[in-house]
């Protein structure tokens, strides 16, 4: 079955202001890291083209405020992700912490269509520093309760890992499409083989 | 791949078959993709791999069994001679062909240097993205193009018809047995490529923006290249054009800045024939004979009927035009456009419908407009076709409008209309009936019931885009508006006969006729002036609000508010004419230099008229104001990271008797660390901790940094240490060290910050007194509060002498905080021995100078000994005075070894083991207060917790780049809004506030003044902030602005993907701009917004929004942004702006909205 594929890719980042959300977008798109960023107000977004299983797609990063408060205006932003990246500060424990209501209000607030199988990842950004105070096992434990979340530990400051986990993230809003058209058959599967055999010249009339 | 088909031949028959499929459903396949990918952009790039894939999967096609040998196809092994070959007889492949040509005619070295026809993309794409704006710079020619003569046709659309001349001619060029011969696969295939060949290919790109959207820079440099006018393109367009809405204006919208072109409305066309998410298909029916005028036979079609929002349109398509045509040879299909019929149903007054009677023939229907000219006759087959026409047009009228009489009419035997049925009919008077052997006619009245009255009477008017006739431009040429007076005027005429044209009295039609006519002139005339002041009603009731009645004249003040100017204002120390102030600064600005005298008077801190006495007073309130409030957060500041690190404490000893044995890390940072964090999990009021190592360090080090100059003003030694305070501080110390040892850089900030609170303690001194005395009282009353010794102690230092004074704040509030614990246990011990406050302060006090005369190190040493004690005999307060004493001494022994350590795993599980003895902590939030005198609430301290360490995180992050916040200036913003915050606990930090305050200080550079005009400033702002209702406000405001002053703007916003939620202007409002522009910018903009209010408007704002928007209009339309298109495109543009013409064009605006709402 050909899957229908869709070459935009929309995923939200989330998680409490200044784990480095803004900071991740762009080293991933820029491949740089600059720590003059402000606190994001609104939202912003950043394009990046990747390949995931040999097809090319877009990805659209959208960065968020970090303030809860700034929740509501989510709902623009959201609708339509493909995957939503949780992002916490492995030397904030409370940044962790919060990942669960970062959770549940995207999934409020984007109303996905399969809110099971959403595609999230979750990042522990920061690890190139010391004071680390989130330890791998214990987020490792979360994300396996919240249905297996990929979970990857991070640096924007210096480049670890980002790479890796924006492809993963890629490829599971990928796999999520080709899962949802699974589950609901959309109409537009137009059987042209079909066409051909049945009637094949009158498919030429037919413009209904 | 095209070798593949020269093999083609030798393939068993099956075999034939089976690739012949293969390729056919590769083709399929890729056409598929691509159309996908058509609909999730804009646009197909022209390099996207599904582009080359769709060309590689058709040259395989078509080089499979073709007749190379005959054809002398020798020299390639691609297509593209075969494509030389065709252009003899095909003259589409003839234009591709010569392209083809010139492209590999041209050097490719040559190429990069010529900008026009040599190379391949850019002439192709500006013919064809026709709204587009070109560039100069094309890509670099690619070194090798596959499949270039495919591409290029697909490019210019012509691919499909240059296949389908190869399919009908497949004899010629062709084996019999190949997939372009077959009859069957030579059709599907060129029909497949109909569709992309109806794509748009993308428009021109630099090899950077390959695969993103071009920046922000980059489409305004266009739009300025493609423009040929530098300026900005608002100077050269009227803005108020809301009489468009009102009349007839189709062809000046659409010169705007559309350049409609054929292939464009072409495209379209097709692609309106499909049901989409804007366009409801109501009814579809292919081969249905119209006889268009100058044609002398029927031709057949596609008959449709589409609804949208506003209209419901007929349309007929030749079968020359629609995809896979294949009967007749290949002409010039352009004239068939000509013969194309799109009716605006609401253009039609009468519905012909003609019919043998007897023979069930099918029938007729002929469309007759308002201006009486018939529209072709539309021929339906037998078979009951008309009638389903007809149902799906009066359905499609509904709720609107109808058919009159009605096909099933509620009065007599029920259907009027049964066609198929015969024999049962009942017919109107006024319909024409003859006897069985002629035509029956039924002549419907298109009945518009007035809704758009209605509509124009309710304020939605701004809500929806009813207004808007550009919309239907390619459907109509007339707007809506004229439509829907004379449909109006068609309803007012119910009385008429239906009929005008049939009637035996000749004479007397002709007079009905005209008096019909007459009256159609006359009421449309009336109701189009009628919708026009409806319209303007709303407009005013909306909006003259928005602007100011008297809007001051600009008259000699474009010069703005200059030194001199100002002087002369302020000639005796009083400037009373807040007026022309108010007026120069609203059209000029005000000069840098005298900002800072003029920016109170702004935002309302001085009042105009005042003395530079009143002033000064007033300053020295602010001031005193400022001093005492700041004293009071920092006291609960104190508490607050008191309460963290106890946590953290908490949490290391927690870790240490857990991974006594385990042992699991290898640092012991990270040990300790993550003990914390695990400790965090499990505590209830860890919102307030989030102990950033930042904050750790922070909290800790003032102390540790007071602590090492001690002032030795109260040098007494008494020997009745106090448990609590000795017990606290060595805890505290020996984080400290921990701290500083890994972050030794920290401290110097910290220094800085500490001689400012230092200075604020001084200046609270009076008001310390006064506390003071009150907590005495408190105290000896109740000898069990240790609090309230901490909180007497507090006072006691902010009145004494100056010199010790600083040392001893911030010492104090670092031990109230740690009386929470010590009070706690001290309730709980009841010790009697605190005879009154007064001794604990000296104790106290003392105590401080030897620890500060201590190395802070040594005293971690203490504390186990202490802790250790304390915890195994908690009961006598005596001894573990003595216990302290006996430490200090030791200390200074012990200084030098304790110096490098880290906290000992010994250690930690002592502390741990004391805090558990205490059992909950919590219940130590009634804990000492500082000058209030009174007990914090825990909720008050994890409610300033919390919003503390979301300000400490913004304001690292606020404006560092600027020069101004390069140093310790980040603290006076941070005090600022601690102190704001500090007084509207209720509303709480949120983020964006730093934001708004920063400006304000770079230009007082004086706390209590930012403060006080801040505070100011926020009584308008804090309304846009997510706990209020202005944001929404000013959206629903822009969207109204917008409707009025640039329809056309607000049509494509609607259209595309309606963003007229405005969302992406959100940081405009929230901020003023501020990050819209560079800090120069802001101050010009920020006074103007100030200024405003008393001059033209006090939703200032929305006009600088508008005019950011109309500023860059032409560059939205011409690249018909979506909402993504749009936030990406002023994220961009952020401090990009050319902010003078911007105020300008807000200031034309506000005179703009005033004339409107004046209707003059």
């Amino acid at each position: 079955m050909a899957s229908r594929k869709k070459s935009l890719l929309k995923v939200i980042i989330l998680g409490d202001s200044s784990v480095g959300k803004t900071s991740l977008m762009n080293q991933y798109v820029n491949k740089r890291f600059s720590n003059q960023y402000k606190a994001t107000i609104g939202a912003d977004f950043l394009t990046k083209e990747v390949v995931v299983d040999d097809r090319v797609v877009t990805m659209q990063i959208w960065d968020t405020a970090g303030q809860e408060r700034f929740q509501s205006l989510g709902v623009a932003f959201y609708r339509g992700a493909d995957c939503c990246v949780l992002v916490f500060d492995v030397t904030a424990p409370n940044t962790f912490k919060n990942l669960d209501s970062w959770r549940d209000e995207f999934l409020i607030q984007a109303s996905p269509r399969d809110p099971e199988h959403f595609p999230f990842v979750v990042l522990g950004n920061k690890v190139d520093l010391e004071n680390r105070a989130v330890s791998q096992k214990r987020a490792q434990q979360w994300c396996q309760l919240k249905n297996d979340i990929p979970y990857f530990e991070t640096s924007a400051k210096e480049g670890i890992n980002v790479e890796y986990a924006f492809q993963t993230i890629a490829k599971n809003a990928l796999a999520q499409e080709a899962e949802v058209e699974l589950y609901n058959e959309f109409p537009d599967q137009i059987r042209l083989n079909a066409d051909r055999n049945n009637r094949p010249r009158n498919a030429d009339n037919c413009q209904c | 791949m095209s070798s593949s088909g020269q093999t083609g031949f030798l393939f068993f028959f099956l075999d034939s078959v089976e690739y012949k499929e293969r390729l056919i459903a590769s083709v399929k396949k890729e056409v598929k993709q691509l159309m996908e990918e058509a609909v999730t952009r804009k646009f197909v790039h022209e390099e996207s791999g599904s582009v080359t894939s769709l060309c590689a999967a058709v040259e395989a096609c078509l080089s499979q069994g073709l007749r190379r040998r005959a054809l002398g196809l020798f020299k390639t092994s691609s297509t593209t001679a075969l494509l030389h070959k065709v252009a003899k007889h095909c003259p589409e492949a003839a234009y591709i062909s010569r392209k083809v040509q010139d492209i590999e005619n041209t050097d490719p070295n040559k190429r990069s240097s010529s900008s026009s026809d040599s190379t391949n993309k850019p002439p192709i794409l500006k013919k064809n993205s026709s709204n587009s704006v070109t560039t100069v710079s094309g890509p670099p020619a690619q070194p090798t193009v596959k499949y270039l003569w495919i591409r290029l046709a697909l490019y210019e659309k012509r691919l499909a018809k240059i296949i389908e001349h190869l399919v009908t001619n497949a004899t010629r060029y062709y084996e019999r047995d190949s997939l372009v011969a077959d009859p069957d696969y030579g059709s599907i295939l060129s029909s497949l490529l109909v569709g992309p060949c109806a794509l748009d290919y993308s428009r021109a790109k630099t090899p950077d923006h390959y695969w993103t959207d071009p920046h922000a820079d980059e489409l305004v440099q266009r739009h300025r290249i493609s423009s040929g006018n530098p300026t900005p393109p608002t100077c050269r367009r009227p803005i108020l054009n809301f009489k468009r809405s009102l009349h007839t204006s189709s062809e000046e919208a659409s010169t705007g800045s559309f350049k409609s072109s054929t292939s464009v409305t072409a495209k379209d066309y097709v692609e309106s024939l499909h049901q989409n998410s804007r366009v409801t298909l109501l009814y579809g029916k292919n081969n249905i004979l119209v006889l268009p005028k100058d044609v002398s036979e029927q031709m057949p079609g596609y008959l449709s009927i589409h609804q949208t929002a506003q209209s419901l349109t007929v349309k007929w398509t030749p079968n020359q035009l629609m995809n896979g045509y294949t009967e007749c040879e290949v002409t010039d299909k352009s004239s068939y456009w000509a013969y194309a019929l799109n009716i605006n149903v609401d253009e039609i007054v009468y519905v012909h419908c003609h019919q043998i009677r007897g023979e069930d023939t099918g029938g007729t229907i002929i469309f007759v407009g308002q201006d009486g000219v018939q529209h072709p006759p539309i021929l339906f087959p037998e078979g009951g076709h008309m009638a389903a026409f007809l149902s799906c047009l009066e359905t499609g009228l509904l709720p609107h409008g109808q058919l009159d009489p009605p096909l099933w009419s509620t009065r007599g035997i029920g259907k009027i209309f049964p066609w198929p049925a015969k024999g049962r009919r009942r017919l109107l008077s006024s319909v024409l009936e003859t006897n069985e052997d002629h035509p029956i006619d039924y002549v419907f009245r298109v009945v518009n019931k007035g809704n758009h009255a209605d509509f124009l009477a309710t304020h939605q008017i701004m809500e929806t885009g009813r207004t808007s006739p550009r919309r239907t431009q390619l459907s109509s040429c007339s707007t809506n508006e004229s439509s829907d007076c004379s449909s109006k005027s068609m309803s007012l005429d119910q009385s008429l006969p239906d009929t005008p044209q049939v009637g035996a009295n000749q004479t007397a039609s002709i007079a009905l006729v005209c008096s019909t006519m007459r009256r159609q002139i006359i009421s449309r005339a009336f109701y189009g002036w009628l919708a026009y002041c409806r319209h303007l009603s709303t407009v005013r009731t909306h909006l003259i609000g928005l602007v100011n009645g008297r809007i001051t004249p600009e008259a000699g003040a474009e010069g703005g508010l200059t030194k001199e100017r100002w002087e002369s204002l302020n000639a005796d120390g009083v400037v009373s004419d807040d007026k022309e102030v108010y007026r120069l600064v609203y059209y000029g600005g005000v000069e840098h230099e005298i900002r800072k005298e003029v920016w109170p008077y702004l935002l309302g801190h001085y009042s105009f008229g005042s003395t530079p006495e009143e002033r000064h007073e007033l300053d020295e309130a602010a001031r005193h104001y400022y001093e005492t409030t700041m004293g009071e957060w920092l006291a609960v500041e104190a508490i607050v990271r008191q309460r963290d690190k106890e946590k953290t404490a908490h949490a290391v000893a927690k870790l240490s008797s857990e991974s006594g044995s385990g042992g699991d890390k290898t640092k012991g940072v990270d040990v300790d660390a993550e003990m914390e964090n695990d400790v965090f999990e499990d505590n209830d009021f860890s919102d307030i901790s989030d102990p950033v190592d930042y904050d750790v360090e922070k909290k800790e080090e003032v102390p540790a940094e007071e602590m090492k100059k001690p002032t030795r003003a109260n040098k007494s030694s008494t020997d009745s240490g106090n448990v609590p305070d000795e017990d606290i501080k060595n805890n505290e110390d020996g984080q400290d060290d921990n701290d500083a040892e890994m972050n030794p850089e920290e401290i110097p900030k910290e220094k800085d910050n500490d001689a400012e609170m230092r200075n604020v303690s001084n200046q609270n001194a009076i008001n310390g007194i006064e506390l003071e005395l009150k907590e005495n009282c408190f105290g000896e009353n109740d000898g069990v509060a240790a609090a309230t010794t901490t909180g007497g102690k507090e006072n006691v230092s902010n009145k004494s002498s100056p010199t010790t004074s600083s040392y001893e704040t911030v010492g104090n509030e670092f031990i109230d905080t740690n009386d929470m614990n010590n009070g706690e246990r001290l309730n709980n011990m009841k010790l009697p021995e605190f005879q009154s406050v007064d001794d604990i302060q000296m104790e106290l006090t003392e105590y401080e100078d030897d620890a500060g005369a201590t190395s802070a190190q040594g005293m971690d040493h203490d504390e186990q000994h202490l802790q250790q004690f304390t915890a195994s005999s908690p009961r006598a307060s005596v001894i573990v005075t003595k216990a302290s004493i006996d430490v200090a001494n030791f200390d200074k022994e012990e200084e030098e070894d304790e110096k490098t350590a880290v906290m000992s795993p010994v250690k930690e599980e002592a502390n741990g083991n004391a805090l558990d003895a205490l059992q909950e902590p919590k219940s130590a939030c009634v804990s000492p207060a500082s000058s209030n005198g009174g007990v914090y609430s825990c909720q008050l301290l994890e409610n300033f917790g919390l919003n503390l360490h979301r300000i400490e995180k913004d304001v690292q992050r606020c404006d560092r780049n600027y020069w101004y916040f390069a140093n310790e200036n980040l603290d006076k913003l941070r005090n600022v809004i601690c102190t704001y915050i500090w007084e509207h606990l209720d509303i709480g930090y949120m983020q964006g506030m730093c934001d708004l305050v920063a400006p304000l200080l770079v230009i007082f550079d004086d706390e209590s003044l930012s403060y006080s005009c801040f505070c100011h400033l926020m009584e308008r702002m804090i309304q846009n902030f997510p706990s209020g209702s202005a944001m929404d406000m000013h959206f629903s405001n822009m969207r109204s602005l917008i409707q009025i002053l640039d329809s056309e703007l607000y049509d494509l916003m609607h259209a595309h993907g309606d963003y007229t939620h405005f969302y992406f202007c959100y940081r405009w409002f929230l901020l003023d701009f501020k990050r819209e522009l560079v800090y120069a910018d802001v101050f010009s903009t920020w006074e103007v917004i100030w200024a405003a209010k008393y001059t033209a408007s006090s939703h200032f704002v929305l006009f600088l929004a508008l005019a950011l928007l109309e500023t860059y209009r032409d560059i939205i339309l011409s690249n018909s942004m979506d909402f993504t298109d749009v936030i990406k495109f002023f994220n961009e543009m952020a401090e990009r702006h050319n902010t003078a013409s911007v105020l300008k064009l807000a200031r034309s605006l506000v005179l703009q909205l005033q004339t409107i709402i004046e209707n003059k």
